[in-house]
């Protein structure tokens, strides 16, 4: 036999290495014996029917208990459809993607299912169901992703809301209307620990200095989706790729750290570990409501990082009339109210595009940080090419 | 999909498999017409017994080509024609392999390649070492090691990854309590830490395969050797290589699962900025945008490197008999180790056990409950607000646990039977060249990450002509559940090859002489020996897809998270970190726990008979 040959066989008990096997007719050694000798086969053989009973009655019990919860029911908001609302798909990645959905229902009726992930395994699927979306609805942050869902033809053009932008708001429309900006953070704010740090640096150049080696930190681009725009950031303000590559040659030079995410550079702020961290604006204030040293600070220029909304442009008439109201929804008064409570120490901390509306009191008005915004037509192309030559260079 | 473990080496002929009688008993001088044994009749119950044989093994092909073969063929087909799924320009390009053999793809390959080998020698040496000492010495402690394995089977890789950064880490567990960790921080995180956490991962799939062919080794070989004159170590060199198929089946199994290793992978090797397949395949996929065509080329290699292991250990054992265990077989005596052996045995293996597992539980279970992990506020200040935010936060884990549980025990139930009739189709007298070519499917299903397995999925059930056939399963639990099973099977099914090959055709015959027919004869003859088999594979799939990340976190409907995907939104936010550590806590304690309770039932509610055949692993 062969047996050797055969891992995670049967291991046999005894001393002779055969199988034994328990038979009806009492006459091997291993029925069960009692003070007064061998079990009678009679009361043997009931007790492994009550046995098999009880066992077949818990695995039904099981069942039948798993059948009656298991009714899954969707997002709170979703209810039975009405003849005429069809379901809105909604994949997003805000916080306050759920309270919104709960209260867009809530004010005209529309059932809406929601996909609340994180925005790369969101982009994954929506690619993945390139030959038959599923989606109708978009909502993240950051606009390359938008711009690159356009330039395949996968969103809605000429789409206007009703709804007055400010100024920045006016920037970030694209000019084929293909996507709606609703807010925007900071993409690379500098957060600071104020028992190591007593005046921040004023500009981007002083990360460079003696004074902090060592002591920076910051994302991964290629893991962390508001790093990117930080980076392309700094290329196009210091005028071009080169001028971009030595920047961050040279903060590399001075000792930069790198992490993966905003938890890993915040937890090295935090204990001291590094002194400064350029993160996203709402990650570095919602941290400084747990810890009150944390501080933040913002550097010329910021570069402006929109959460964005887009509509696919095959779904059906219905479907996108009904999206459209949803964009008009969470630009209205009523909408912003629900941007701004729905995730209070994260996403809710953007600064609003629509005029009249303040952000939360965190926040300094908009006027006194020196902003830019980058094109992500032009910068999205070359996000692969950025990302690995900073995973070469920087990262290594 | 680094999930189960699958330990057969492909297709041995089963042990002692008697001949069938392929003509039925001789007539009876008078032929009475009540035992109908006629010629006639038995070859007219061959043919109609055929019949139901074929419509089953062709069912079961169409069953595993929905759940495995068609999409992972669909994911690679992307890398040389990526316009047939939408991914890209052109209906055929080789530029998608010159991409992953280049630059940083190609550092991710190398390293994974040299990692797999690395860590698969030495999870063999490691087990090798506790085999010998749970079973052939009087190693104090014997019994409990097994135990442990087990544990380690069961614990997902990234939370031992995290688990020891959580000690180690700056301000961690242990700088709270004045332990300094600089050096050890070091070490860890860089090769060295993922080459040891790798390891661990997989000390159990190799301690499976070689424990047991340790067990089925007499003593007569030692006893010739030392006999002959061969000291401790002359004698070990004579006696290992007749474990060959053994060891060679672990380091294939330990090759494949490392190489496939997602979990440590996306935690410990990115932080360290260790480039290894599996991650760039993550990252190739995670970009913006998607690029399926270069994952798919990195697939190629995974699955090709997969089964070189493969095709190693077959032409090894090719023309060699390994068959040692005889009637003749003596049962070694168990050396007795002296005072320092017993202290260096335990040293060595409890040793182990507690880096392997006890550091990253407690790493853990400390994490969650200091007040404030992660900054400078904490200080000894031990609290379980991070528990009750767990249960009763904005966005708490009950729901998404309960969700999953039910996944859980659905998935487990299912793969338990169907992993069985895949491991009888691949022992089968007469399987030939369909059960190799079943083993190549499973082996190279194994070698591959789950997020490969989602995106095929999406790929394949989310054609537009499927939902012409009316299949709408995109975006449904069904398909979750789908998807979870095709994660789980291929591991499970390899696991049950071993104990099912050993059962003879002749029990059921033998059943069916005493009047049972059909269902009733297998189960009343070969269930009670597949019992426990069966037991440990529903416990191992429960645990293995009660915390499953990738394919959930394509595949989840919308608004129904599954555990791990809620924990990894958690996770992700800095405010709620407390709440992430918590909440892996509270899913690894409901996993163990389900494990014991079932492990309990077993034991109290099955017959005695079932419960002394068919032993699994000590256990």
């Amino acid at each position: 036999m062969d047996v050797a040959a055969q891992p995670g066989q049967i291991r046999t008990t005894g001393t002779t290495g055969k199988i034994r096997t328990t038979g009806s007719t009492g006459t091997d050694r291993m029925d069960r014996t009692t003070a007064r000798g061998p079990e009678p086969v009679a009361t043997r053989t009931r007790r492994n029917r009550g046995r098999r009973l009880a066992l077949s009655a818990i695995a039904l019990s099981g069942a039948v208990g798993l059948a009656a919860c298991s009714s899954p029911s969707a997002s709170p908001s979703s209810q039975p459809a009405s003849s005429s609302k069809v379901p809105l798909v909604l994949y997003a990645a805000e916080g306050y993607d759920s309270a919104m959905a709960t209260a867009f229902t809530k004010a005209t009726g529309i059932p809406v299912n929601l996909d609340d992930d994180s925005t790369g395994p969101l982009f994954t699927k929506i690619e993945a169901e390139k030959n038959n979306p599923k989606w109708d609805l978009f909502w993240v942050d950051g606009d390359q992703a938008f711009a690159s869902l356009d330039t395949q033809n996968y969103l809605l053009k000429g789409f206007t809301p009703n709804v007055a932008y400010n100024s920045l708001g006016k920037s970030l429309v694209p000019s084929d209307k293909s996507y709606i900006p609703t807010g925007v953070t900071m993409a690379a704010a500098l957060v600071y620990n104020s028992d190591t740090v007593s005046s921040p640096p004023t500009s981007w150049n002083d990360l460079l200095s003696p004074q902090y080696k060592g002591a920076v930190g910051m994302n991964d681009p290629s893991v962390s989706g508001p790093t990117y725009p930080y980076v392309a950031g700094q290329y196009q303000h210091l005028g071009g790729t080169s001028q971009g590559q030595t920047f961050f040659t040279a903060l590399k030079a001075n000792g930069l750290h790198v992490y993966q995410t905003n938890t890993n550079t915040l937890q090295a702020l935090e204990t001291g570990q590094i002194k400064v961290a350029t993160i996203q604006s709402s990650a570095g204030i919602g941290a400084g409501f747990k810890n009150p040293n944390i501080k933040v600070a913002y550097l010329n220029p910021e570069t402006v990082l929109p959460s964005v909304l887009g509509i696919d442009a095959h779904s059906s008439a219905t479907v996108q009339a009904e999206a459209k109201q949803f964009v008009n929804f969470v630009l209205s008064s009523a909408g912003q109210k629900v941007m701004q409570s729905g995730d209070p120490t994260g996403d809710s901390l953007y600064w609003p595009l629509v005029n009249g509306v303040d952000p939360l009191s965190p926040l300094p008005p908009l006027s006194t940080i020196p902003t830019q915004t980058l094109n992500p037509y032009t910068w999205g192309p070359r996000e692969a090419s950025i990302n690995t030559w900073f995973t070469d260079n920087i990262v290594q | 999909m680094t999930a189960t473990p699958h330990l057969a080496p492909p297709l041995v002929p089963s042990p002692g498999t008697t001949h069938l009688p392929t003509e039925p008993a001789p007539e009876p001088a008078q032929s009475d017409q009540r035992h109908s044994l006629s010629p006639g009749f038995a070859r007219r119950y061959r043919v109609a017994l055929r019949f139901p044989r074929v419509a089953l093994s062709v069912a079961l092909w169409v069953v595993l080509a929905l759940l495995l073969i068609v999409p992972i063929v669909l994911f690679l087909i992307t890398a040389i024609s990526p316009r047939l799924l939408s991914q890209g320009t052109q209906w055929f390009t080789l530029s998608n392999f010159h991409t992953a053999f280049t630059g940083f793809f190609a550092r991710g390959l190398l390293n994974s390649l040299w990692l797999s080998a690395l860590c698969a020698v030495l999870a063999l040496g490691v087990s090798l070492g506790l085999a010998w000492g749970v079973q052939r010495t009087n190693l104090i402690g014997r019994r409990a090691y097994p135990l442990a394995v087990w544990a380690l089977l069961l614990m997902p890789s990234f939370l031992v990854a995290e688990g020891w950064e959580y000690l180690l880490q700056p301000h961690g567990v242990l700088n709270q309590f004045g332990i300094p960790t600089g050096l050890a921080d070091h070490l860890f995180f860089g090769p060295a830490g993922v080459v040891f956490v790798d390891t661990m991962t997989i000390v159990p799939f190799a301690y499976i395969a070689v424990s047991v062919a340790l067990a089925n080794l007499g003593s007569e070989f030692e006893d010739a050797a030392r006999v002959h004159g061969a000291g401790r170590w002359r004698t070990a060199r004579v006696v290992l290589p007749i474990l060959a198929p053994a060891m060679l089946s672990a380091l294939a199994i330990g090759f494949a699962e490392t190489i496939s290793d997602f979990g440590v992978a996306s935690t410990l090797a990115a932080s360290s900025h260790f480039p290894v397949a599996t991650y760039n395949l993550f990252q190739a996929v995670d970009s913006n945008p998607s690029d399926f065509g270069v994952a798919s080329a990195i697939s190629w290699v995974l699955v090709a490197s997969a089964a070189i292991p493969i095709a190693i250990q077959a032409r090894a054992l090719r023309g060699r008999s390994y068959a040692v265990l005889s009637g003749r077989s003596r049962q070694p005596v168990r050396r007795r180790l002296g005072g320092r052996g017993q202290i260096v045995g335990t040293a060595a293996a409890g040793g182990l056990f507690v880096l392997a597992l006890g550091a990253p539980i407690t790493g853990a279970v400390v994490a969650s409950m200091l007040k404030g992990f992660g900054t400078n506020l904490s200080a000894h200040a031990f609290t379980l607000a991070n528990y009750r935010l767990v249960f009763d936060g904005t966005a708490g884990l009950a729901g998404p646990l309960l969700y999953s549980t039910r996944l859980a025990v659905i998935t487990a139930t299912i793969t338990a039977g169907l992993g069985l009739v895949v491991a009888r189709a691949m022992t089968a007298k007469g399987a030939g060249a369909m059960g190799k070519v079943l083993d190549l499917i499973l082996i190279g299903s194994v070698a591959l990450p789950g997020i490969v397995l989602g995106a095929g999925y999406i790929f394949t059930y989310n054609l537009p002509l499927a939902s012409n056939f009316g299949l709408a399963l995109y975006g449904t639990t069904p398909l979750l559940a789908i998807g979870y099973l095709a994660t789980c099977l291929p591991g499970q099914s390899r696991l049950m090859v071993g104990p099912v090959s050993q059962l003879q055709d002749s029990l059921l015959d033998a059943a069916r002489v005493h009047g049972a027919r059909g269902f009733s004869a297998w189960r009343r003859a070969a269930l009670p020996i597949l019992s426990r088999l069966m037991l440990w594979a529903w416990l191992l799939t429960f645990a293995k897809t009660l915390l499953e990340l990738p394919v959930s976190q394509l595949l989840f409907p919308p608004g129904n998270a599954t555990a791990a995907v809620a924990i990894n939104n958690f996770v992700g936010t800095s405010a709620h970190y407390g709440e992430a550590t918590a909440m892996s806590v509270v899913a690894m304690a409901e996993m163990f726990g389900v494990i014991l309770l079932g492990l309990a039932l077993f034991r109290w509610l099955a017959p005695r008979g079932w419960q002394r055949i068919g032993g699994f692993i000590d256990v």
